[in-house]
């Protein structure tokens, strides 16, 4: 299990060197000037910047200082979304809106997903089941953006049931988290469903097997046997499926950011795309990618927490 | 002496009702239960045998339906009940041991648990009465050091350790009746002769009433106080073990007890060994199911299904070699020897 665990962990370092290399380079020689020519700065100051940032220096010189300060866990600063920040601290600042939506989104996610899920799998092959299925493969298919333009377009502004954009109060009151249920829903709607699909074939599985019948043979009364039984068996691969949704949350919330309007990591990071604030862009990628990552890695162990034949190694004493 | 009957099985007809159409799974099976007795269900794979004993629990799945037949146990009829009936019945009245102990046990549960919740949840008792209780079952059906193995999971155990475990839950209610269907096929020789002789110390111990299942006569030697030969879900032979072993009558049991491996032959004798396979039950033949297959089948088999004709108080076979007018029929010689040399030696035992 443990060297399990250290060749994930080499694994995913490699593909998280890979990715800083990639993003270095694709940013760098995207067209454009990391220091505008503007007039308004003085020739001096820009000087000063180029040399600290070593801007004079080949490209691959500029990619080893980069390195050697990331190594040294120094990010930089952000030089035009804003000027002069730490990008760690940029990123700390926004990261609480992006958060705050994402785990209210788990959190419905989960327990609405399981529902359906053991709803479907314990209905299986009725109308229900029939009904539900199509409605699961229909929100997986369409993504979150498109459901949360409709959302928009429907609830928020034919019907005007929900704000159109997000409260911009910065604490969670009533009205804050009443503008916060559409990008929710927008972006719980496909985890719903994924969950709901893994369950469901997963505990149809299940209770077709033989420990099924002897748990019923043993006398629990039907609820007791998918409680006790049925579900936990069914969570194996639901524990993954989750970690790895929730990285789709995270991803897809780029997007539904920007619908909504929510002041999180998102809109800086377009901020810093388009005014090759590298640096800034390069933090938050890498934030991203090391939650990724780490989440992966989460979602390879969860196996061997919930099934203790692959936490001990299947090894039999006898 | 007249035995008291514990279990009164009526004309059971089980249909699966699937997307190609009827399977006739059970058709008519009727036989009692003695208290304390063990009756061995024998038939190859397919007739009917597993679904009978799981109609006796409510364990058929949705697409099987009870078309007909009583169960009557202690005044009430099992195959009229409904969830919330099968529910007092099940682990409290009726038990059961499947085949397979690789599959039977919730691989992620812990084997102690998989015990202790019948305590916790049947029985309302607390954790910790419940736990001794557990550790108690498991030494008793031979688990070494069962405080240890309280903790580990199922893939710990070997086959023959599971199947332990299986017996260990079975018991842990006071069942009245042991379910066992082919306790010991999925295990190898050595270890399915420890299950064995644990069944029966846990039958004598507890007083139980057994039905035992399997496709080995050889076992059924061994276990039944009674035996019922099934072919195509129907009962084709029914006596003592006694009537069975030294005067089969159906040629079904002779086939079975041909192909017995410990069969003494005479060079140049053939073996009567069974020829063919079971029919297809969407379409059941319309005459005997097993003529077919049937080296001494009359015309009539292959027309007419034969009633169940009676031989002595206990003994009754379903064939028309049975009739009154029908051909004499030998049992194979080589059967026959053996069976002479069985009842000889079953004399020279009860003289001394
Ligand atoms: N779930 C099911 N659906 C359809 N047919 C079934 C089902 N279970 C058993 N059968 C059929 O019922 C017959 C008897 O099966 P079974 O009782 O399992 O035989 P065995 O004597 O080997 O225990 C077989 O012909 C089998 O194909
Ligand atoms: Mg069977």
């Amino acid at each position: 299990m443990l060297k399990y665990i250290i060749q994930r962990i080499i694994a995913a370092f490699c593909t998280f060197v890979v990715v800083v290399v990639v993003v270095f380079f694709v940013l760098h020689f995207m067209p454009g000037e990391i220091l505008d020519l503007s007039p308004k700065i003085d020739r001096s100051v820009r000087e000063l910047i180029m040399a600290k940032y070593h801007l004079n220096e080949p490209l691959i010189v500029q990619f080893g200082y980069t390195m050697r300060d990331y190594l040294r866990l120094d990010f930089g600063y952000s030089l035009k979304v804003r000027p002069g920040v730490p990008v760690m601290n940029v990123v700390l600042e926004r990261l609480p809106v992006t958060i705050q939506l994402n785990y209210f989104s788990a959190i419905v996610i989960l327990p609405f997903g399981m529902i359906f899920g053991i709803l479907m799998a314990v209905k299986k092959d009725t109308i229900f089941d029939h009904i539900s299925s199509t409605i699961v493969i229909l929100l997986i298919s369409v993504p979150s953006f498109v459901l949360a333009a409709l959302m928009q377009y429907i609830l928020g502004f034919k019907l005007e049931w929900f704000p159109l954009i997000l409260e911009a109060e910065p604490h969670l009151t009533w009205t804050k988290f009443y503008s916060m249920i559409m990008p929710i829903l927008a972006l719980s709607f496909g985890g719903i469903a994924s969950i709901a699909r893994t369950l469901r074939a997963e505990m149809a599985e299940v209770l077709t097997m033989d420990f099924m019948m002897l748990a019923k043979a043993k006398g629990l009364t039907y609820r007791q046997t998918l409680l006790r039984h049925a579900l936990r068996n069914s969570c194996v691969p639901l524990a993954s499926t989750f970690l790895y949704l929730f990285l789709g949350v995270l991803s897809s919330s780029l997007v539904i950011e920007q619908i909504f309007g929510v002041p999180g990591l998102s809109k800086t990071m377009m901020a810093a795309i388009n005014g090759h604030d590298h640096w800034l862009t390069m933090g938050i990628v890498i934030f991203y990618c090391f939650i990724g990552l780490f989440m992966a890695i989460l979602a390879d162990l969860s196996y061997g927490v919930v099934d203790p034949r692959i936490r001990m190694g299947g090894k039999k004493d006898e | 002496m007249e035995r008291e009957k514990i279990l009164e099985v009526r004309d059971l007809t089980v249909n699966f009702h699937t997307y190609a159409g009827i399977v006739q799974a059970v058709r008519g099976v009727s036989f009692d239960l003695y208290k304390g007795e063990t009756l061995a269900i024998v038939g190859e794979s397919g007739s009917g045998k597993s679904v009978t004993v799981k109609s006796l629990m409510g364990l058929l799945g949705g697409t099987a339906r009870v078309e007909k037949g009583t169960a009557m146990y202690q005044g009430q009829n099992l195959l009229a009940l409904d969830e919330k009936g099968w529910e007092k019945i099940r682990s409290r009245e009726i038990a059961m041991i499947f085949q397979d102990p690789l599959s039977s046990l919730n691989p992620i549960m812990k084997i102690g648990r998989q015990i202790e919740e019948i305590f916790t949840i049947l029985h309302k008792t607390s954790r910790a009465e419940a736990k001794k209780r557990s550790l108690e079952l498991m030494r008793a059906v031979g688990i070494p050091e069962p405080e240890k193995r309280y903790n580990q999971y199922p893939f710990h155990f070997s086959g023959g350790m599971r199947q332990r475990i299986v017996i260990a839950i079975a018991l842990a209610s006071n069942p009245k009746i042991m379910i066992c269907d082919e306790p010991t096929t999925a295990l190898d020789v050595t270890i399915q002769a420890q299950v064995l002789s644990l069944l029966g110390e846990m039958q004598r111990n507890h007083d139980l009433s057994t039905i035992f299942i399997t496709h080995d006569l050889g076992v059924v030697a061994h276990v039944a106080d009674r035996v019922a030969v099934m072919y195509a879900g129907k009962i084709v032979e029914y006596g003592t073990a006694e009537d069975i072993f030294y005067d089969p009558r159906h040629p079904y049991t002779w086939s079975l007890m041909a192909s017995m491996p410990d069969m003494d032959l005479e060079s140049g004798e053939a073996l009567v060994a069974l020829q063919g396979t079971p029919p297809n039950m969407l379409v059941p033949p319309e005459g005997d199911a097993f003529a077919e297959r049937n080296p001494w089948a009359l015309k009539l088999d292959f027309d007419r299904q034969p009633p169940m004709f009676k031989i002595s108080d206990t003994h009754y076979a379903a064939t028309w070699l049975l009739h009154p007018s029908a051909p004499k029929m030998q049992r194979p010689a080589a059967l026959e020897r053996r069976i002479q040399k069985s009842i000889a030696r079953k004399e020279a035992r009860a003289n001394g």
